[in-house]
């Protein structure tokens, strides 16, 4: 993301720098102090300064010296700069959406150089759109578009290389076939000059020819069904190739990478992106080189036969592209409108029918069903138009195609009357003509498609090409102490919203420690940070001394125990679930792991046993049960760090028992953190520490916590009421 | 206001921001703690569509943000006052309402708009694919572009009958 814009000329040449003054950050402001879109305002930070630039003249200089606290706020629809100037709040800029990320590293880059020190920010985030050419980029690197065909050749070479051979076969099947459609009007014209108008024909020479046709057309008809076979083949080869690339990568990006993306989106990348390219090898490349060979060779034998006839035949042609072009983006839209207003319904209906107790119950259906009639309308008259559209067009277009044939019929036929012209050259020179304006309706398909593919092919590339984190093999390999140090630590999800804020906590090994706080304060984030699933933007995450960043993970995740408020089971039966951590487990571990979790004798009445097939179409069971899966799958991974996150939350009184019974053996002796909303049953913790507003607010253990009478304490007194009351 | 036992005065703080200073007329029914004076407060809408000069609330502007009153009509207040609020507004709103249409391309899948707003002439695109035209009803849309920019058009039916037509795609 780009946080130093290129200024005009003009503008650059109001900012005066000092002796060893730099720019380190210009950005757009685009809303002024008018709430109107500017053009010409900027904020520029050099290493001494905040400029700030306002319709073309310097309206605030700031010296960094005297600024503190830069913050970058999110409102609706724009965001705020604002700083701590000598004590006062100072806004310093407003800009929209666009620049909110930009803003919020620009908002640590000047309190970086407001404590003194030098270095930039930096920004890994893509551009949403491309500063080049303006047009949206489909959550790659690079603007596919300006990336150039060059890029699209490379790649596509890249990822062809395996296959070359394949190809090659293909190509020259296609050169195959396009010889013998090219090839046959040759022998018709031979036909009717040679053998038909002969002053007297030979049945044997008529038979050659025939034989000759037929055995073309037969021949063809293999040539295209090799073709295709190959071609699927190799499309679907390639696209299962890829698949598989893709979700190696995929799993091991980090969880940031994914979470920057709609989940939809990579789903999207991995099936459809995949499809994309099967589709066009199955039905564009097994045509293409065909196509190109046919219509290359179909002008120039139709110039060497009548150059004149040709040309004539050709003057149709760009009106019929223009007219196939604008027709289809007529219908792209209609149809896409239509599309949209069937979604209309289906949403609609999809939502009265979840929501019918609700419909019922408050006696609406009446007025449900008005609604419903007005989309259902609304379909009915978008679908006739369009389809009477279709009716209309679609034959006069077909007509239009088969224009150029008139034109050659005419003055052909003219031709051949005044003897300049044999009948079977003719004959030869329509089917050519025919052929062309086949392959021209074809050709115009071939921009939409080829933009397909690349932007598929830009995404698959996105992901292929993105570097796995180097993977620390000469990191913690012994067992973990569980000695956990937060320094500084700042994450956000979003770079303009941080979620924790300057964490620091120590703690030694085998210490418990409980976290509160209000929902969405950063609870889950921060042990998101310590699972290793995220890394910190800023500050240090220490395990053992070392920089959480610097461990083998597949060691360091080995020692980590986690039990979620929702238990994920995978699809399989008990024993697979419970061995997921360790798939080598013997029996007699596994059936101990399950005792000390409580779970071996609810697995025991289950029809299965340890071979009760449970995950998403299996056997259910109770939210207590499958939390203690998860504690049996804990307890088997013999972890040095554990992880609660409201492992309690969502039981009954008596699974809680048995949970809280389970994980207090669990817990002895290990560092642990736990999440809990319920206050009691964090009550065995060493340490508390409650979290509000992006940061530790207390510290403490529950009686000085209590003494302090702070945030812990109205927490504890609320739930107390709260129990009484109910 | 609402609660006639609780007197909310707003001032312009040092930095230009909205400033309030809490107080009540009787001891007895002031909200436990708030009063006092605040150098920053925010204004917030609580139907920022339906009815965006009604009910708004002023919250502290600090991370917890909490409620100090809420305004049932900023009408009532007097004219200074209800500009330091309007200028509020301004800086925590921006939700530009589109006039004129002057061009829409579709382009694989992005759309790409020129449109004259209130706040000024704009740029921006949308993604097609995803639900980014919404019906607040059935002549009010909200659009939201690739940066999460949000657009509101008032009544489509006030647009020219060809700028309804370049927006058809996407009603």
């Amino acid at each position: 993301m780009i946080l130093n814009f290129e200024l005009p000329q003009d503008l650059r040449n109001l900012i005066e720098l000092a002796d060893g003054e730099e720019i380190y950050y210009t950005l757009p402001i685009d809303i002024d102090e008018h709430s109107i879109y500017t053009r010409d305002s900027f904020l520029v930070v050099t290493n001494r300064t905040i400029d700030v630039i306002m319709h073309g003249k310097i309206e605030k200089k700031l010296a960094i010296a005297d600024c503190k606290n830069a913050k970058a706020h999110a409102h609706v629809g724009q965001g705020l700069l604002t700083v701590d100037h000598n004590g006062t709040l100072t806004l310093i800029a407003r800009y929209t959406h666009g620049h909110m990320a930009r803003y919020a590293y620009i908002a640590r880059g000047i309190n970086i150089l407001a404590s003194g020190r030098s270095e930039h920010v930096e920004s890994n985030e893509y551009e949403a759109a491309c500063p080049k050419c303006g047009r949206a980029i489909p959550g790659t690197a690079r603007c596919p578009h300006c990336s150039g065909e060059n890029r699209f050749f490379g790649t596509l070479k890249r990822l062809a290389k395996p296959y070359i051979p394949q190809f090659l076969g293909i190509a020259v099947l296609m050169v195959l076939a396009s010889v013998t459609t090219l090839v046959n009007p040759v022998i018709q014209r031979h036909l009717v000059d040679n053998v038909l108008l002969d002053e007297n024909p030979s049945k044997s020479a008529a038979f050659l020819c025939l034989g000759g046709i037929f055995a073309m057309s037969v021949g063809i008809v293999f040539v295209n069904v090799a073709k295709s076979f190959y071609s699927t083949k190799l499309g679907a080869r390639i696209s299962n190739d890829m698949r598989k690339s893709l979700f190696d990568k995929l799993q091991a990006a980090p969880l940031s990478y994914i979470n920057d993306r709609r989940p939809g989106e990579l789903l999207n990348r991995v099936v459809q992106d995949t499809r994309v390219i099967r589709e066009f090898m199955e039905n564009s490349f097994c045509n293409l080189v065909t196509v190109a060979f046919i219509f290359v060779c179909d002008v120039i034998f139709m110039l060497s036969i009548n150059v004149k006839l040709a040309l004539m035949a050709f003057i149709p042609a760009p009106l019929v592209v223009v007219l196939i072009m604008l027709f289809r983006k007529n219908i792209h839209r209609r149809f896409h409108l239509q599309w949209h207003k069937n979604d209309d319904i289906s949403s609609n209906l999809q939502d009265v029918i979840s929501g019918m107790r609700v419909v019922k119950s408050y006696g609406n259906e009446k007025e449900e069903s008005e609604k419903f009639l007005r989309f259902s309308n609304e379909y009915c008259r978008v679908q006739i138009r369009n389809e009477c559209f279709w009716a209309v067009f679609n034959p006069m277009l077909n007509f239009l195609m088969g224009a150029g044939i008139f034109i050659v019929v005419y003055f052909g036929g003219s031709n051949v009357l005044a003897g300049e012209m044999t009948t079977g050259e003719l004959i030869q020179f329509m089917t050519y003509t025919q052929l062309l304006y086949m392959y021209l309706n074809w050709m115009t398909n071939l921009p939409r498609q080829l933009t397909s593919l690349i932007s598929s092919l830009e995404r698959i590339d996105d992901i292929l090409a993105f570097d796995r984190i180097p993977d620390h093999e000469n990191g913690v390999v012994g067992e973990i102490r569980g000695q956990v140090d937060f320094e500084k630590a700042t994450f956000g999800y979003r770079s303009y919203k941080p979620v924790l804020e300057g964490i620091e906590l120590h703690v030694r090994p085998g210490e418990k420690i409980g976290i509160v706080g209000p929902s969405g304060a950063g609870k889950s984030t921060l042990i998101n940070l310590l699972m290793g699933l995220y890394e910190a933007d800023d500050g240090l995450l220490l395990v053992d001394g070392k920089d959480i960043r610097t461990l083998d993970r597949k060691s360091f995740h080995s020692q980590l125990g986690v039990v979620l408020q929702e238990t994920f089971l995978f699809s399989g039966t008990i024993l697979e679930n419970i061995r997921f951590a360790r798939p080598d487990a013997t029996y007699e571990e596994v059936i101990e792991a399950a005792k000390t979790a409580n779970a071996h004798d609810f697995i025991c009445r289950t029809p299965g046993g340890y071979d009760t097939y449970v995950g998403e179409k299996g056997y259910n069971l109770s939210g207590g049960e499958r939390q203690r899966i998860a504690i049996a799958r804990a307890v088997l991974a013999k972890p040095s760090l554990l992880i609660l996150d409201e492992a309690t939350a969502s039981l009954d009184t008596e699974s809680e028992y048995l949970v809280q019974n389970a994980l207090s053996k669990l817990t002895k002796g290990k560092t642990t953190f736990a999440i809990a909303h319920r206050l009691s049953t964090l009550k065995d913790c060493d340490r508390l520490i409650v979290i509000d507003g992006h940061t530790i607010k207390e510290v403490g253990s529950h009686e000085e916590l209590i003494a302090a009478k702070g945030l812990y304490y109205e927490l504890l007194t609320a739930q107390l009421q709260m129990q009484k009351g109910s | 206001m609402e609660d006639k036992n609780i007197n909310l005065n707003f001032f312009e703080s040092e930095g230009g921001f909205l400033g309030a200073k809490l107080e009540s007329r009787d001891a007895g029914h002031a909200p436990e703690g708030s009063c006092g004076t605040y150098d920053r407060v925010r204004a917030v809408r609580l139907f920022p569509f339906t009815d965006p000069a009604k009910y708004i609330s002023i919250r502290v502007g600090n991370e917890t943000g909490e409620e100090l009153a809420v305004i049932r009509d900023i009408a009532q207040l007097s004219p200074d006052q209800q500009e330091l609020i309007r200028r509020d507004l301004e800086l925590n709103y921006f939700m530009p309402v589109i006039n004129k249409i002057i061009s829409i391309k579709d382009e694989y899948g992005y759309a790409y708009f020129h449109v004259m707003t209130d706040k000024g002439e704009v740029k921006f695109t949308i993604n097609m694919g995803g639900n980014n035209v919404t019906k607040l009803s059935e002549t009010r849309l909200l659009i939201t572009d690739i940066n999460e920019n949000r657009f509101e058009i008032r009544d489509i039916h006030a647009l020219t009958p060809s700028e309804q037509r370049k927006l058809d795609l996407f009603l």
